[in-house]
C-alpha cells in the first residue's frame, strides 16, 4: 500500500521536475521515461496503476484529457511489452535506441489522439534535440531512479 | 507453466488501455472521475503555492480604463457592421437584436457544425423572426420549441439557430447574377459532410449553363418568391460559389460535377448573430443570467512554461475564461477541491473562435477561427481562417485580438494582446501578449447552468 501512496505521490511530479531540468537546458521528456520504465523494468501485474500514476503526472503539465495521456503512454508500453526479454538488464545501446524510437513516436502518437478525439496538445510538437537528450540521459538517469522509491518498490525481478 | 503464462500477461496494462479509448467515445462518464484524480494530483503543487508568495494586485486604474474603451469599441463595431447591408432588405417595422453565439453542434454539411446556441431562451426570442442573419448574410432559420429538431425542447432553454447547412434546414430559393449579365436560379440546400463547402446548389433554371460555370466565387443571394409565405427576403447573400469537378486537362474543358456554395463565415468563428424582432413596439425582455466572475489566484506550474495552477472557491467548468488584469489568459481545465489546470493561450493547440478589431476606425472586425502554431511567453504565431465579409486581397490588418465564443463559459470580447499580420499571408497573425509572473489574483468567468437544447 504504501509503495503505491509513494508511487502516486512521486510519479506525477516527475513531469513538472523534468521541466525544470529543461528550463536548465537539458529537455528531457518524463512520457519516455514512464515509457521505458514500464515497458522493460516494472511488474507486469501493477502496470495499470503505474500507467495512470504517470498519465496523471502529463494531464498536469499537457491540456488533453487523461484518457489520451493514457493511450500515448500506453500504446508505446503495450508494443514493447513483448520485447522484454531481449531487453532485460542494462543493454544501454538498446535502451538508448527504444528511448529515441520512443521520443519519436510520442509526439506523433499525441498529434493522432488530438486530431481523432479534438484534443490537441503542446507536446504533439516534434523536437530532435528531445530525441537526442532523452537517448544520451534517459537510460543512465532510469538507472539511478531504478533503485530509489517509488521506482524500486515495482521493478520486477526477471522477466517472465 | 501456465502460472508464468497468465502472470505475464499484462491483462492491466489493456483493460486500462480499453477505459482510456472508452473514455474518450464517452467522456461524461469519465469526466467526474478524471477531476478527481487529477486534482488529487495537483495538490502538491498547489501546498507548494503556499509558500510562492502573496498574489500580485490588479492592474492600475488607468490600464483598466483602457481595456474597457477597447472592449467598448470592439462592441459597438460588432454591433454596427452585424445588421449594417441586412437593415433595407428586411421588412419594414423589424428591429435587430445582436445576440451571442454561445457553442455549436451537429455536423451539417461541409462536416462543419450546423447548429448555433444563443445566450437567450426561447421564451425571450419568441416574437422574432425566424430569419438569422450576419452583415446582409443569411445564416439560418431560429428553431421554436416542439417543432422539428427543437421537438424535445422547452420555452426555457437556450434558443438554437439552424444553419442553412444541417440536412434538416429548410432549402432557400437563390439566384446568381453575372457581371456580364443574365442570372441564373437555382435552390440552395446543405451539401454532403464530406463535401469541400457546407452548402450546395441544385433544381437549375438553366442547367445547361450551370454545367459551363468554371470560374469561382460568384455571390448566391436569396430571391423572393412571390405569393410564397415562410420564404426569406431576397437579396441577402447565401455564400460564394465554389466549382467542384475534374480539372481541364491541357487543350480541353474542365468538367464541372457539381456547384457548392461556401458561406461567408465558418460557424466555429461564429461570435454574434442578428435576430430580427417582428413586433417593433416589444421590448427585448433579458432575463438570461450572465457570466459570473469568481475571484481566484494563479500560479505558474513549476517547469511547465505557459501552464498555470488556479485555485477558486467555486467548483470551475471546463472551458472557463480565465481573465486576468483585464485580459485574457487561456481556458480552464476545472478539477476537484476548487483547483483548475489552465494552459495560456499561446500554450494552446486548442481551436479558438476569436475576433480582430482593425486600428482602422470603421473596418469591420473579422471574425477568425485559429489555432496557435507556434507560441511562447509573450508571443503566439496564429494559423486562422477570417470570414469573407471583407475580400481576401485586403490582407489582414494590425490591431487588437479578442476572444470570440469558445463555449459558455467563455465569452466573447476578452482582450488577448496585440495583432501584426505576417506580410504576404492572409492566414497568419502574430499576436503579443503581456508576461506575468509569480503567483496573482486573477478572475474565473462562469456561466450559471441552465439546461441547454439537446
Amino acid at each position: 500500500m504504501r509503495r503505491w501512496l509513494l508511487w502516486f505521490l512521486i510519479a506525477p511530479q516527475t513531469f513538472l521536475l523534468t521541466g525544470l531540468v529543461r528550463d536548465l537546458g537539458v529537455p528531457l521528456d518524463a512520457t519516455v521515461l514512464h515509457c521505458l520504465f514500464l515497458a522493460f523494468f516494472a511488474d507486469r501485474r501493477a502496470l495499470a496503476g503505474l500507467l495512470l500514476g504517470a498519465a496523471l503526472g502529463r494531464a498536469l503539465v499537457d491540456e488533453a484529457g487523461l484518457c489520451v495521456h493514457i493511450l500515448v503512454i500506453g500504446v508505446p508500453v503495450a508494443v514493447l511489452l513483448p520485447l522484454r526479454r531481449w531487453f532485460f538488464g542494462q543493454r544501454w545501446i538498446w535502451q538508448a535506441t527504444t528511448a529515441a524510437l520512443i521520443a519519436c513516436i510520442v509526439p506523433r502518437l499525441a498529434g493522432l489522439c488530438g486530431r481523432l478525439f479534438d484534443q490537441h496538445s503542446v507536446s504533439a510538437t516534434f523536437d530532435g534535440y528531445v530525441v537526442v537528450t532523452s537517448a544520451v540521459f534517459l537510460p543512465p538517469l532510469l538507472w539511478c531512479l531504478r533503485v530509489v522509491p517509488p521506482f524500486a518498490a515495482f521493478e520486477e525481478d526477471e522477466p517472465a | 507453466m501456465l502460472r508464468q503464462t497468465r502472470a505475464a500477461f499484462p491483462a492491466g496494462l489493456y483493460g486500462m488501455l480499453l477505459i482510456a479509448v472508452f473514455g474518450l467515445t464517452l467522456p461524461a462518464l469519465v469526466l467526474p472521475v478524471e477531476r478527481v484524480l487529477v486534482g488529487t494530483a495537483a495538490l502538491v503543487p498547489r501546498f507548494l503555492g503556499f509558500w510562492s508568495g502573496k498574489p500580485a494586485a490588479a492592474a492600475e486604474p488607468a490600464v483598466l480604463d483602457r481595456l474597457a474603451a477597447l472592449r467598448a469599441d470592439l462592441d459597438a463595431a460588432v454591433r454596427y457592421h452585424d445588421v449594417f447591408g441586412a437593415e433595407s432588405l428586411m421588412p419594414a417595422g423589424w428591429r435587430p437584436e445582436v445576440r451571442v453565439a454561445v457553442a455549436t453542434g451537429r455536423r451539417g454539411g461541409g462536416g462543419q457544425p450546423s447548429v448555433v446556441q444563443l445566450d437567450r431562451t426561447y421564451a425571450e426570442v419568441a416574437d422574432c423572426s425566424e430569419f438569422v442573419t450576419k452583415g446582409n448574410a443569411l445564416l439560418g432559420f431560429l428553431m421554436r420549441p416542439g417543432i422539428g429538431l427543437a421537438a424535445d425542447d422547452e420555452p426555457d432553454d437556450f434558443a438554437r439557430v439552424l444553419l442553412l447547412n444541417d440536412r434538416t434546414a429548410p432549402r432557400v430559393a437563390a439566384a446568381m447574377t453575372f457581371p456580364e449579365g443574365g442570372t441564373l436560379r437555382m435552390i440552395v440546400g446543405p451539401a454532403a459532410r464530406v463535401d469541400a463547402a457546407a452548402l450546395r446548389a441544385e433544381l437549375w433554371d438553366d442547367p445547361y449553363r450551370a454545367s459551363r460555370l468554371r470560374a469561382d466565387g460568384d455571390a448566391v443571394h436569396t430571391v423572393k418568391l412571390p405569393g410564397v409565405v415562410g420564404e426569406p427576403p431576397g437579396g441577402l447573400l447565401i455564400g460564394r460559389t465554389r466549382i467542384w469537378g475534374y480539372r481541364a486537362a491541357e487543350g480541353k474543358e474542365s468538367l464541372a460535377i457539381a456547384v457548392l456554395v461556401a458561406p461567408p463565415i465558418d460557424p466555429h468563428a461564429l461570435s454574434h448573430v442578428v435576430l430580427w424582432r417582428t413586433d417593433a413596439n416589444a421590448n427585448a425582455v433579458d432575463t438570461a443570467e450572465h457570466v459570473v466572475e469568481h475571484a481566484a489566484t494563479v500560479w505558474d506550474l513549476p517547469g511547465v512554461r505557459g501552464r498555470h495552477l488556479l485555485a477558486c472557491d467555486a467548483a470551475v467548468p471546463d472551458g472557463a475564461a480565465v481573465v486576468q488584469d483585464g485580459l485574457f489568459l487561456g481556458s480552464a481545465r476545472g478539477l476537484s477541491y476548487g483547483l483548475a489546470l489552465v494552459s495560456s493561450f499561446p500554450m494552446s493547440r486548442q481551436r479558438w473562435s476569436l475576433l480582430l478589431m482593425p486600428d482602422e476606425a470603421g473596418e469591420r472586425p473579422r471574425e477568425l477561427v485559429g489555432r496557435v502554431l507556434e507560441g511562447r511567453e509573450g508571443f503566439a504565431l496564429i494559423e486562422c481562417e477570417a470570414d469573407r465579409f471583407v475580400s481576401r486581397a485586403a490582407g489582414m490588418p494590425n490591431g487588437y485580438l479578442f476572444t470570440g465564443s469558445n463555449g459558455a463559459h467563455c465569452p466573447a470580447g476578452l482582450l488577448l494582446g496585440r495583432v501584426t499580420a505576417v506580410p504576404g499571408r492572409t492566414d497568419r497573425l502574430e499576436v503579443s501578449l503581456p508576461v506575468h509572473r509569480g503567483p496573482r489574483a486573477a478572475a474565473v468567468m462562469m456561466r450559471p447552468e441552465r439546461r441547454s437544447g439537446r
